[in-house]
């Protein structure tokens, strides 16, 4: 029972396909709930440690390939933020004992995504990011600070994301399932990440859209979140270092 | 007080954190040059240091290491990055985003100081992932340009299939050998030597870090990410052909006393980098654009670098790599230069090699000449040959050394061949051009070879002779000679020398191989129907 809860709670199961169809919640709500499941996950994990069993994490996995596929097919930032909850479910339950650290570098580049995702969402009408192409030079700012978040979604140092995903890895044993979540999420993550940077970063800038520029209060908020994200790398590394 | 040296890889990183806050445009370079200049400056003084006292400087709890190995690349790699600034500071200033490419030039920089200088597995594993996401951002730089991104994609996605292969290796590294630590595990290795090795997980090892190595060396069928992304500024273009594509050579180099105990590594190294150093330069006289050509190039010498590695020459690869990467260097900072001056002359500007052999007599005998410079240019290697049968036998221990010499002459020619466009009419020129370039390959070989080799692995070098060889006769190793040196002089012959009157009509099937080798392999044909989801 509990080995549900927390297939649950960590994004083992699609869930969002049933609220999705819920009309009156939005994919920002979504985006939240999974995001609070997680913390609760994480939360949950240190008080009550247990390994879980290979169908769990079997179930988790054939969930985080749809949502690669899902995530995919979306140009939205929140609901980009939801699937990669659920994509990267498989390694929070293969990994649960030390899982944590890495759950809460996800939240915390998760919660970079959410603030991007205000940001648009404030002056471009929608968390759609379709058409606001060449941020790079349209907006250096935010541009930059989506670039940082992307880049520790991608797996790439020195972003916590990475360090104490590699921090695990070197750490277990491997199996052939070990190998095979292990894979997916390591290209799974890099494969979103990067498609998001291509259709947002780079390209040429839109002449029919007016891009607007972050506020000095938008842009600390966003510092605080890089500061936080390399706080851990720190504190990641240390770990895994010494 | 030598400490300080192991700064080398923070201080591009600290100069990246100091760049985003210079405003004035015009300070961005300055700043950029004058902290790396003290990059150089300790680059030199750690190689002084390892060279008089013969100790390595260790430091961060062993995760760091200045050895012979960074002693030889720090400068190498920190004189380089000198030059590209410099280079930039005009090259980009119109271009958009200048800062943004100072920032990440410091960042890629700073990913190989700490690949060259990592003393941990974990370090290294680190550098290797942040070496792709920094090319990948500055290839890229041009951000409005959709193919520049569009080619980008493929230095992602064959860097991140390298980064992942690499964990896999370091993972499977610490389960056999329990340490993350490279220096211990280079003892290790070096004692594990000294007996057979029977254990298949050394051999799957092995095979990981070289199929990494592949990869980030761009060599084939891997190599798509390098001639395709010639459209980044020049100066990337440098970084890349010059630095960044000599990571796999740098890998393995780290790794020799691994690759001792599995001389089937090795065997495979030397098949796949002969095969790309043969096809990659065959399509680089094939592909009509000239960047491209140029990738294929560095392709090629890739494929040279590995396959010295794989017989057991690492020292050699090392010094290649550093020749191949001033050369590329040279040619892509240059020109520009070229193009502004062609502008100017109705002709390409002249040089003493062009005033020297240009000159084309259509009237000559070609058979006549044929023969000259068959008999006078395969006589030093039979002369060496002969000299060196008596005066070191063990020479012929190691097929290794008779094959790069073939095959160092075979390139040496063949450069000079191409670079300075010989007359078949000036026999005599030619062939003391001929005769000096393989005086030079062979000076090379020899002594700065053997030099290397002595100060990187001491009396250790001749193991990985040993452990590389491939296991044949002298007969066989002398008739593997012949072949390379007669059919190499033939094809070079054909292509340099072939009399343009008598020139023959291709045939069907000599069409189809050019066409094949003209398309590169058909490659991004197939991906196109793929896409468009065709019949192939």
């Amino acid at each position: 029972m509990s080995a549900i809860i927390v297939l649950l709670l960590a994004g083992g199961v699609p869930y969002y396909l049933l609220l999705e169809k819920f009309t009156p919640l939005k994919s920002k709500h979504i985006f939240l709930l999974s995001g609070l499941l997680l913390l609760g996950a994480v939360v949950s994990s240190l008080y009550i440690p247990s390994g879980h069993t290979t169908s769990i994490v079997v179930i988790a996995l054939i969930s985080a390939i749809f949502s690669i596929y899902r995530a995919t097919k979306t140009t939205n930032f929140y609901k980009l933020g939801y699937y990669l909850v659920f994509v990267n479910a498989p390694f929070f339950l293969l990994f649960e004992d030390q899982g944590a650290e890495y759950s809460l570098s996800l939240l915390l580049s998760l919660i970079g995504v959410f603030l991007t995702a205000q940001f648009y969402e404030k002056n471009y009408g929608s968390a759609n990011y379709h058409h606001i192409t060449g941020i790079t030079l349209a907006t250096p700012c935010i541009g930059t600070y989506l670039a940082f978040y992307l880049i520790a979604l991608a797996l790439y140092p020195p972003f916590p994301n990475s360090i104490f995903f590699l921090s695990y890895i070197f750490e277990s044993e491997p199996s052939v399932l070990w190998y095979i979540v292990v894979s997916t999420i390591f290209f799974g993550n890099f494969l979103l990440a990067m498609r998001v940077m291509r259709k947002t970063l780079f390209g040429r800038e839109n002449p029919t859209i007016h891009y607007v520029h972050m506020t000095v209060k938008e842009k600390i908020i966003h510092s605080i979140v890089i500061v936080l994200l390399l706080t851990l790398s720190v504190l990641g590394l240390k770990e895994m270092l010494l | 007080m030598e400490k300080i040296v192991l700064l080398i890889p923070i201080i591009p990183i600290v100069i990246a954190f100091m760049l985003m806050f210079v405003s004035k445009k015009e300070r961005i370079p300055r700043v950029s040059i004058f902290l790396s200049s003290m990059i150089a400056l300790l680059g030199l003084y750690g190689t002084y240091h390892v060279i008089r006292t013969d100790t390595v400087i260790e430091g961060f709890g062993g995760l760091l290491i200045y050895n012979e190995l960074s002693a030889i690349l720090i400068p190498y790699v920190a004189i380089l990055g000198l030059v590209i600034r410099k280079y930039a500071t005009k090259y980009m200033w119109d271009e958009a985003g200048y800062k943004r490419f100072f920032i990440l030039l410091n960042f890629i920089f700073s990913a190989i100081y700490l690949l060259i200088m990592s003393n941990n597995l974990i370090v290294l594993a680190l550098a290797w992932q942040l070496l792709s996401i920094s090319l990948y951002l500055l290839v890229s730089f041009n951000v409005g340009s959709d193919t520049a991104v569009k080619n980008a994609r493929w230095i992602m996605i064959i860097h991140k299939g390298a980064d992942l292969v690499f964990i896999f290796a370091v993972i499977l590294t610490y389960k056999t050998f329990g340490s993350f630590d490279l220096a211990v595990l280079s003892a290790q290795w070096l004692e594990m030597s000294a007996s057979p090795i029977t254990d298949p997980m050394i051999f799957v090892i092995g095979l990981l870090y070289l199929l990494a190595a592949l990869m980030k060396s761009a060599i084939m069928p891997f190599h798509i990410w390098l001639p395709y992304t010639s459209e980044a500024p020049t100066p990337v273009s440098a970084v890349m052909h010059a630095g960044v594509a000599n990571v796999g050579g740098i890998l393995l180099n780290k790794m020799a006393y691994l690759l001792l105990l599995a001389p089937g590594v090795l065997n495979i190294a030397f098949g796949i980098g002969l095969i790309t150093a043969i096809l990659a330069t065959v399509i680089m006289l094939t592909v009509s654009d000239i960047k491209r050509s140029l990738g294929y190039s560095t392709v090629g010498q890739m494929g040279y670098m590995i396959m010295e590695i794989g017989l057991g020459a690492f020292s050699l690869a090392v010094y290649h790599l550093i020749v191949h990467g001033i050369f590329k260097a040279t040619l892509f900072l240059e020109s520009g230069a070229l193009i502004k001056l062609a502008r100017h002359e109705s002709n390409l500007p002249k040089r003493l090699s062009y005033e020297l052999f240009w000159e084309e007599k259509l009237k000559s005998k070609a058979s006549k000449i044929f023969n000259y410079l068959a008999f006078l240019t395969i006589i030093p290697i039979v002369v060496f040959i002969g000299v060196k049968m008596v005066l070191s036998e063990e020479f012929f221990d190691f097929n290794a050394s008779i094959i790069i010499l073939a095959f160092g002459w075979l390139t040496g020619t063949q450069l000079f061949l191409s670079f300075f466009k010989v007359s078949r009419t000036e026999t005599f020129k030619v062939v003391v051009a001929l005769i000096s370039s393989f005086i030079i390959i062979l000076f090379t070989y020899e002594f700065v070879g053997l030099a290397l080799e002595h100060f990187l692995y001491h009396e250790h070098a001749r193991l990985f002779y040993e452990a590389a060889t491939l296991n044949i006769t002298l007969l066989m190793a002398v008739i593997i000679l012949v072949v390379i040196t007669v059919v190499g002089w033939l094809f070079m012959y054909k292509q340099h020398f072939i009399d343009v009157e008598g020139t023959q009509k291709a045939s069907k099937i000599e069409w189809m191989f050019y066409r094949f080798l003209a398309k590169e392999g058909y490659f991004f044909s197939i991906i196109k129907r793929i896409r468009k989801g065709g019949k192939l």
